[in-house]
């Protein structure tokens, strides 16, 4: 029911997914810490967790265990961007903690990855359940994000920093909508949901084009 | 008292560069100013300033000036700071 609808919201999230990696992966290369690697990587792994679940709702792709492979890399990418948030103001964590943090956690999901591929049968039977486990972990994730971004707009108060923590917070009430969903399947949540993941990661490329093409124009 | 925070190198070439640029308005870059206004020890400076010159983002021909290529990479280094503050991170 609603496939068509599913897969266009899907498809737009990885590619605006895709294009903020673009963006968020500057961070990294100009100051070459990998503690901001973290924000290419979980926008990356983000839209391939979209793209994966478009996918998965097409009927030309199908494979077993399609939907524990979404799950995965969609933990993940919320992962990778609370850690590069927790250790955004840790001046005294040394560079060899985010290393190997960041090496950690992209072993991890590879293996668990090629295991929920490559093995099946070690998968677990209750999809369902490991379902709304990572979507209430999606939601811990963000809401960390959230405040930390609003603590950082409130220590030097600025419209312009006001966004990102918005952006973040409709992403977060997206996950909530879509938990709702898992449990009680009601479709009011399930296109809510839908509505403001679209409308968070609208707010990213807005910011995104914002500082970096609009301050191009006005030279 | 307020600690006062560690900058990487590639944080005090941007400050640098900024600095210089500001300075290039006025007639002559007096070293010392720059020196004041990024906090670095004189001998470091110069240090610096060589790297900027070997990297070919500063010229020192009568004066100092950035280079093409140095306001081009001072651009997308202010436009990196502000995209991370909007972000929420922080980069010392």
């Amino acid at each position: 029911m609603y496939e068509v609808e599913r897969i266009t919201v899907e498809v737009v999230s990885a590619v605006a997914c895709f294009i903020l990696v673009r963006f968020m992966i500057k961070p990294f290369r100009l100051t070459g810490e990998t503690r901001y690697l973290g924000l290419p990587l979980g926008f990356g792994f983000l839209g391939a967790s979209y793209a994966f679940s478009a996918l998965s709702y097409s009927p030309f792709f199908d494979f077993t265990n399609r939907g524990w492979v979404q799950l995965l890399v969609r933990a993940f990418a919320f992962l990778f961007l609370i850690i590069t948030y927790f250790f955004s103001k840790s001046e005294k964590k040394p560079r060899l903690l985010w290393n190997t943090t960041i090496c950690i956690l992209a072993a991890t999901l590879t293996i668990l990855t090629l295991l929920a591929i490559v093995s099946p049968q070690v998968s677990l039977s209750d999809y369902k359940f490991a379902q709304i486990l990572v979507r209430g972990f999606s939601l811990i994730c963000l809401s960390y994000i959230a405040i930390y971004a609003l603590k950082s707009h409130m220590e030097r108060p600025d419209p312009t920093t006001l966004m990102i923590p918005l952006g973040y917070i409709l992403l977060g009430i997206g996950q909530y909508s879509a938990l709702t969903w898992a449990i009680d399947k009601s479709y009011f949540a399930f296109f809510g949901g839908l509505t403001l993941r679209l409308a968070g990661l609208a707010v990213f490329l807005f910011v995104s084009y914002r500082t970096f093409y609009s301050s191009e124009k006005g030279e | 008292m307020k600690r006062i925070q560690r900058r990487d190198k590639m944080k005090i070439f941007g400050d640098l560069l900024s600095a210089l640029h500001s300075e290039s308005a006025t007639e002559k870059i007096v070293l010392t100013q720059v020196q004041t206004k990024i906090n670095v020890p004189y001998d470091r400076l110069k240090t610096y300033i060589a790297e900027l010159v070997d990297l070919g983002l500063v010229q020192d021909d009568s004066s100092l000036n950035l280079t093409k290529k140095g306001i081009q990479y001072l651009r997308e280094y202010g436009r990196v700071l502000d995209f991370m503050k909007r972000m929420g991170l922080s980069y010392r």
